[in-house]
């Protein structure tokens, strides 16, 4: 079993609070990814079981989301919106010098399996660019040092 | 029933349907009112992505796609107008931006909705320079099913069909965006029993099948319309004939019988009409009997006369009911009548039909794995328990059989009770191991190589036409009785057979028939009178 | 980040006391008032009175929200859902997100006020998956409310129950449009619906559903607080009441104003956010977030409303004004415009798939100096064909922005073509 007993409890919860079971599977998601960081062949045919559906639906869902993956993952995500109004504070030129400190380019993770670099669109957090989007954490008003730092501090 | 006008012209349609259902329906779709379309499709669920469908109604001000509007009484609709041919002409040029210049190479064209439709409302020429995506050209989707997934246009339909019909799935769209590619997860091959189907419905030549990839292009194909043989459903099918010489089987549209598809062990049965094991020589045993000396190559008349013979002897010795006939349920009803006057003339001891027996499914499949099990039944061929204990308990001294179904399993199962017959005369289409015991064989002709009427399942009798010549003298089975008869003297026979005259005495002599024969079934076929449409001995319910 | 805005009404004039956030200190404040208001009248009362005051959508339709809950069945066996649209992804708007860190019950009061006018039985607020921080916001009041018996079996007390269940979206701004939200919602791909049917007859999981943005629901209680006249008193006869505007790009001071509609859009981004950075001039300016066509520097004297702006071929959409000045290549702007359409198509319609991708590639095209004569034509010309043609607006808020750009900043894209390069020397890097 790919699948915790601890995760399988908390889909069950999620499952509770939809009228069809399948509108869980979006939460039933984020608590795979939290677990494990992706959703692996084994995994999505776990999922299929639990929500009586196919291996094929449940990898078709996870390649339409940003935040899904079905490829195992560095440890940390660390995204630099690119959009325009961060793209017209600098967020570019940020993206590069980040590239340069960790070594990879923006798609690339760190070779210990660290950190994934990378852009994303529109975070929701214009007036305060550039800034990034690290997991669950936003950073924001940032020049290129604390951004660095943020960075350096992760582990 | 609402009214509406389509380019000024009032049409009656059906309530609750959407647009292109009701001009489905009244059969003016493509055939009077042009609304060109891609992921739309009869027998599916409404998609709604292709947007090329796109009509003007009266009263809305935005174009509406009529494959999702439902029809209104007075509802005044444009198909012909600037604002649609505009809109046309802009989702074909947007669908061949990303498209490859494959035509040279696919399978499709000459039969291509792309190539059609382009021709017939896209642009002349293209006006991108930019690069297309490359994706997988040649991925396996299964035993079946070639994937080219650049020519994909996205309409989704073997998606939807896989879900809908067989109901197993396979196919996704996975990813977003001009990222979205048609797929299977690796490991669930696309394998279920009616797959080739995405191929017929495929626009494009995104999905193909195995079977006919690179084998002959289809402008040189005539396509005959027939019946398959495989079981007793009979779907509707064409045979795509070129150089006298069946390629290929694809699904005809009969709303009654098989809607739009077809199965694929009835798609491949095409391979059995040109098969190497077909029966080409009329054969008779000399220089012994009872299953002794060989079979010597005669022309069919000669071999019609020493099968006379042999009868004549036997009626003359043992009286005509040691003679047993079993009919084939693979012969026409035209053919089975014929048989039917025979025996009665002849005055035989038993007849009857053996029908081999399979898997059936919800869908299409029936259990019966004869095309005219049922015609045989109601032209008084029944239970063969009769004819084969005779056979068995030697009652029975001369045979006439039809076909090698005997040999099942389920009845004889192997051909040693037969050796035991004096005289065993045997028509056929293939060879089989009845050869090491027959007396006389002859070859018939087999359902695409004749006019006939085979009745289904569910009582209803359709029609085929000759498609492909064989390369040798082969008959019909009526033809062959008919001869046998005029030999035999018996009452009525004069050794002339013309199917349709045939079939018209049929329909005349038995009355679930009436009306119903060779030159009045039409492409669509009629049911036999009384049997309710839809209904189906074998289900008990509702056939396909 | 708990950002607060520079100017503020009756939304935000408490968001700077992080208390406002806990049920404590909403109460302190007036909150929940209105709900109690509500649940003493009739269902059918309380949503005249929305559509009295002529409350408009805030999630960048401005469809009439009183109008919308009336197309809910009121005699039906059938549950009826309510939807919270907190999938916030148009880029130049955050908006919705400071009103859920920072206002959390209010939003959940004027759910509930809308609920009881509708009767609807549970509402799903659904939340980009990326707004972690905004999420556990909402979760927090919402389990506040349960305890409180603000939710659940008897709301405040009433024979009306109601429950709300909070689920995040995963990355992707499609689910922000209606019908995309409720197939997300069923956990499937966000790919929106055909219409007919509508969310009203045929929403989240079949049923009865109406779907409403964060700010539109954030207002509804200060409308049954104080009257239609009084919403009515803020804004224009046809736009009534505040917005957030929130203004970015190169500007002074970016940042969330909340504003009645109708303000002039060059007061808010010369006076109120600053005018632009040192030494610059304002170039363009784009309303309404990113779908939004693009106004030139000498077009800004427009008020902030809808029926004001179509006059400008341009809309509010969700008020998120971005700044552009004379440094800024308008190409290279569009390149990420066009980026973005692309990545975020849905890929459902030929149009909007193949369109967004063939634009994109042009405009890369043109950027990179291999522009040709031809290409602008083709560009109003893909345009066009993906304008009102597709399942959703998706492919309009694609095609928009590029009919802007050449609309008022074609020089710039003849330059590229002309030079074979790009001119601007100072712009911001691609």
């Amino acid at each position: 079993m790919v699948i915790s007993d601890a995760t399988r409890t908390a889909i069950e919860q999620e499952i509770a609070k939809y009228p069809l079971a399948r509108g869980a599977l979006l939460p039933a998601l984020h608590h795979v990814h939290a677990e494990h960081g992706h959703v692996s062949r084994d995994c999505a045919a776990e999922l299929a079981e639990i929500f009586e559906i196919r291996p094929i639906d449940v990898l078709e869902v996870v390649s339409f989301y940003n935040m899904f993956y079905d490829t195992p993952q560095p440890r940390h995500h660390a995204y630099v919106c690119t959009n325009l109004p961060c793209s017209l504070r600098g967020a570019r030129g940020l993206l590069r010098q980040l590239e340069a400190h960790l070594g990879i380019r923006a798609g690339e993770a760190t070779p210990d399996g660290r950190i994934a670099l990378g852009h994303e669109e529109c975070l929701g957090a214009c007036a305060y660019a550039p800034m990034m989007r690290v997991d669950d954490q936003y950073h924001e008003d940032l020049d290129v040092e604390k951004a660095k730092s943020v960075l350096d501090a992760l582990d | 029933m609402p009214r509406i006008t389509v380019d000024g012209k009032i049409i009656e349609v059906p309530a609750g349907r959407t647009i292109l259902q009701a001009l489905d329906d009244t059969g003016l779709l493509m055939n009077g009112v042009d609304v060109p379309h891609y992921c739309w499709h009869p027998k599916l669920s409404i998609d709604g992505s292709c947007r090329l469908c796109q009509v003007e109604v009266e009263g809305m001000p935005k174009l509406q796609i009529a494959c999702n509007i439902p029809v209104q009484d007075g509802m005044a609709v444009r198909t012909d107008t600037e604002r649609v041919r505009q809109a046309r002409e802009g989702v074909m040029e947007l669908l061949l931006v990303n498209h490859p210049l494959d035509c040279p190479i696919c399978d499709q064209a000459g039969e291509c909705k792309l190539q059609d439709y382009a021709f017939e409302y896209g642009v002349d020429s293209s006006r991108s320079q930019e690069p297309r995506r490359a994706l997988e050209k040649r991925k396996d989707l299964g035993p079946t099913i070639l994937l080219d997934q650049e020519r994909c246009i996205l309409c989704r339909r073997c998606v939807r069909f896989c879900d809908e019909v067989p109901a197993t799935g396979e196919i996704r769209v996975m990813g977003r965006g001009d990222r979205s590619v048609i797929d299977i997860q690796d490991g669930y091959p696309l394998e279920n029993d009616y797959s080739m189907n995405v191929a017929d419905i495929c626009p494009a030549g995104a999905l193909t099948t195995k079977d006919f990839r690179f084998k002959i292009r289809v402008w040189f194909l005539e396509d005959v319309p027939g019946v398959c043989t495989g079981c007793s459903n009979g779907c509707n099918l064409h045979l795509g004939v070129a150089n006298n010489k069946v390629q290929r089987y694809v699904p005809r549209r009969n709303d009654s019988v098989n809607e739009t598809w077809i199965c694929d062990a009835g798609r491949m049965s095409y391979q059995r009409i040109g098969a190497g094991d077909r029966l080409s020589e009329a054969q008779v045993r000399s220089g012994g009997s009872q299953g002794t000396g060989r079979l010597e190559t005669v022309g069919i008349v000669a071999a019609l006369e020493q099968a006379a013979q042999k009868l004549r002897r036997v009626v003359d010795s043992r009286g005509a009911d040691s003679v047993v006939a079993l009919a084939s349920p693979h012969a026409g009803n035209e053919d089975l009548f014929t048989l039917r006057r025979f025996c009665d003339a002849l005055g035989v001891g038993a007849s009857g039909v053996a029908v081999v027996r399979g898997d059936s499914d919800a869908l299409l499949v029936k259990a019966e794995k004869a095309a005219n099990a049922e015609g045989a039944r109601r032209l008084g061929f029944g239970d063969p328990s009769d004819v084969l204990d005779r056979i068995r308990g030697g009652q029975a001294a001369a045979a006439v059989v039809l076909g090698h179904d005997l040999l099942d399993p389920s009845f004889l199962g192997a051909t040693d009770v037969l050796a035991g017959l004096d005289t065993l005369i045997v028509l056929d289409t293939h060879q089989s191991s009845l050869d090491r015991v027959a007396d006389v064989l002859i070859p018939v002709r087999h359902p695409a190589e004749k006019n006939a009427t085979l009745t289904n399942s569910a009582g209803r009798v359709q029609r085929v036409q000759p498609a492909v010549e064989p390369a040798w003298e082969a008959w019909t089975d009526g033809e062959v009785i008919a001869k046998l008869g005029a030999l035999l003297d018996l009452d009525g026979f004069d050794g002339s057979w013309e199917p349709r005259e045939v079939s018209k005495a049929l329909s005349q002599e038995l009355p679930a028939f009436a009306g119903v024969h060779l030159g009045g079934v039409g492409d669509q076929g009629l049911s036999l009178q009384g049997a309710a449409e839809g209904s189906d001995p074998e289900t008990g319910g509702a056939s396909a | 980040m708990l950002e607060v805005p520079y100017v503020t009404s009756y939304l935000t004039e408490h968001f700077a006391d992080d208390s406002f956030q806990t049920l404590e200190g909403y109460e302190r404040r007036g909150g929940y008032a209105g709900l109690r208001q509500a649940l003493e009248q009739e269902p059918e009362a309380v949503a005249a009175l929305v559509k009295e005051a002529g409350l408009q959508g805030r999630g960048g339709a401005g469809f009439l929200a009183g109008m919308k809950w009336g197309f809910m069945p009121k005699e039906t066996d059938q549950p009826k859902y309510l939807v919270c649209n907190a999938d916030e992804s148009e880029p130049g708007s955050f908006k919705d997100r400071i009103l859920m860190e920072r206002g959390p019950h209010q939003m959940l009061e004027g759910i509930l006020i809308a609920a009881w006018a509708t009767g609807a039985d549970k509402t799903f607020v659904y939340v980009r998956g990326e707004y972690a921080f905004a999420a556990e916001r909402m979760e927090r009041a919402i389990a506040e409310a349960y305890e409180r018996g603000l939710l659940g079996e008897k709301v405040l007390g009433k024979s009306f129950r109601h429950d709300v269940v909070l689920m995040r979206g995963a990355g992707a701004y499609i689910c922000g449009e209606e019908t995309g939200l409720l197939e997300s919602l069923e956990g499937k791909k966000g790919q929106p619906r055909k219409k007919p049917p509508f969310p009203a007859q045929y929403g989240a999981f079949g049923m009865p559903t109406t779907v409403n943005n964060v700010e539109t629901f954030s207002h509804v209680p200060h409308i049954v607080n104080n009257g239609a006249d009084w919403f009515r008193g803020f804004g224009t006869e046809k736009s009534p009441g505040t917005t957030l505007f929130g203004v970015s790009g190169q500007v002074q001071r970016p940042g969330l104003y909340e504003l009645p509609l109708g303000t002039p859009l060059d007061e808010i981004v010369y006076e109120h956010a600053g005018g632009p950075l040192e030494g610059r001039q304002v170039k363009g300016v784009i309303p309404g977030g990113m779908s939004m066509p693009i106004l030139p520097a000498s077009m800004l004297d427009v008020p902030m409303a809808n029926e004001f702006l179509r006059e400008r071929k341009t809309m509010l959409g969700t008020g998120g004004i971005m700044v552009m000045d004379d440094t800024t290549c308008m190409v290279r702007a569009s390149c990420v415009i066009s980026y973005f359409f692309r990545d975020e198509s849905c890929g459902q319609c030929t149009q909007c798939r193949e369109g967004t991708g063939w634009t994109h590639k042009i405009i890369e095209r043109i950027e990179r100096g291999a522009g040709r004569e031809q290409d602008l034509g083709i560009l109003e010309d893909i345009a066009g064909k993906m304008e009102g043609q597709t399942i959703c607006a998706f492919a309009d808020a694609a095609a928009w922005p590029i009919q802007g750009m050449l609309r008022h900043f074609r020089e710039d894209f003849v330059e590229h073509v002309r030079l074979g390069k790009c001119p601007f020397t100072q712009s911001f890097e691609l």
